[in-house]
């Protein structure tokens, strides 16, 4: 359970991120357009977002692969303009990014501020990873969305890896059923293994669907076989791009 | 039950997910399961479940927590398989 000190200090963090959000989504905009970064098909993936998501309010949960640094930025670019994160808070993600990364240097702290993230340290003591995923369930809680990436880490194998993934997204789906939950594949065509940031000018494939994992099991069982599934989607909208993928596109 | 004999069983189901194979080869009750074997940490909870499955017994998300050492999942193993039995 959260501190209520925890939830004011969230709730905060929230409010002055969407008062600046069109500040922060253009500066970030405008250079990922400085390092030539595009999203092929960017206005049927922002369509397709938006006929998945709707009108209907309530938390998402978006799942995605994890192969750069900027993934979170290139996932919440790639699926709607910044106009739309200020009138539908909704749509600006929540993210949990390594504590460490987003410490480097003060830019990037408040970066990680403005930019609605919980930081969380990979492979911290238990005690944090619960803190995490209390914050994350208080968010889903009051209709909220936010951004995982399930594998828990850039992929080490350049591909959705299936073999070390975290399952902490079961266990946010078991704490929050009410979130729908959309499997988000991004993947910088020329991007072949994991990487700090894309290559300058890289095109960007986006797909995604709304998916909806059952279980039969309780506890870490039912964390396990739902982190199972989520991830076994992300291997096969990969798999679909890779089948689909055309020679110098 | 007793210890030398959890302690063998722990071992054993560990073994597939430890890096370290030198700590390993020298561990004791002290031995941290991440920090010195260098199981990778999502894959406690399969060790976990491995527990629950080889012990028949059930671990709540608290006990899990507080595993970090071989002497504790041995302990946590041997306290549950007394209240179990």
């Amino acid at each position: 359970m959260l501190s209520a000190g925890s939830r004011f200090w969230l709730r905060v963090q929230g409010l002055v991120s969407q008062i600046f959000v069109l500040l922060t989504y253009h500066s970030i905009e405008a250079w990922m357009r400085f390092r030539r970064y595009r999203i092929l098909d960017h206005g049927r993936v922002r369509a397709e977002f938006a006929a998945l998501v709707g009108d209907r309010r309530g938390p998402l949960l978006v799942c995605a692969n994890h192969l750069t640094l900027i993934d979170s930025l290139i996932i919440q670019w790639a699926l709607a303009p910044g106009w739309r994160l200020f009138v539908r808070p909704g749509w600006f993600f929540w993210n949990l990014p390594d504590k460490y990364n987003m410490s480097i240097n003060l830019f990037v702290r408040l970066l990680g501020y403005f930019g609605k993230c919980v930081l969380v340290r990979r492979k911290g003591p238990p005690e944090e990873i619960r803190l995490a995923l209390d914050q994350v369930a208080y968010l889903l809680g009051r209709g909220q969305s936010v951004l995982i990436f399930p594998e828990g880490g850039r992929s080490r194998v350049g591909r959705v890896d299936t073999e070390n993934f975290m399952y902490g997204v079961g266990r946010m789906m078991q704490e929050s059923p009410e979130a729908r939950v959309i499997c988000v594949f991004a993947r910088g065509v020329g991007q072949r293994v994991y990487s700090n940031y894309p290559k300058a000018g890289e095109a960007f494939v986006v797909r995604m669907k709304q998916v909806t994992p059952t279980t039969t099991f309780k506890g870490m069982r039912a964390d396990r076989d739902l982190a199972t599934q989520i991830v076994h989607h992300l291997r096969d909208m990969e798999q679909e791009h890779f089948d689909h993928a055309t020679p110098g596109r | 039950m007793d210890s030398a004999t959890a302690f063998g069983k722990v071992l054993s189901i560990i073994k597939p997910f430890v890096k370290n194979t030198a700590v390993f080869n020298e561990a004791t009750d002290s031995t941290r399961i991440i920090e010195d074997l260098g199981v990778n940490s999502a894959r406690l909870v399969d060790i976990i479940l491995a527990f629950e499955d080889e012990f028949g017994i059930e671990v709540d998300d608290d006990s899990a927590d507080k595993v970090r050492t071989l002497g504790d999942a041995v302990q946590m193993i041997l306290q549950k398989t007394a209240t179990a039995h």
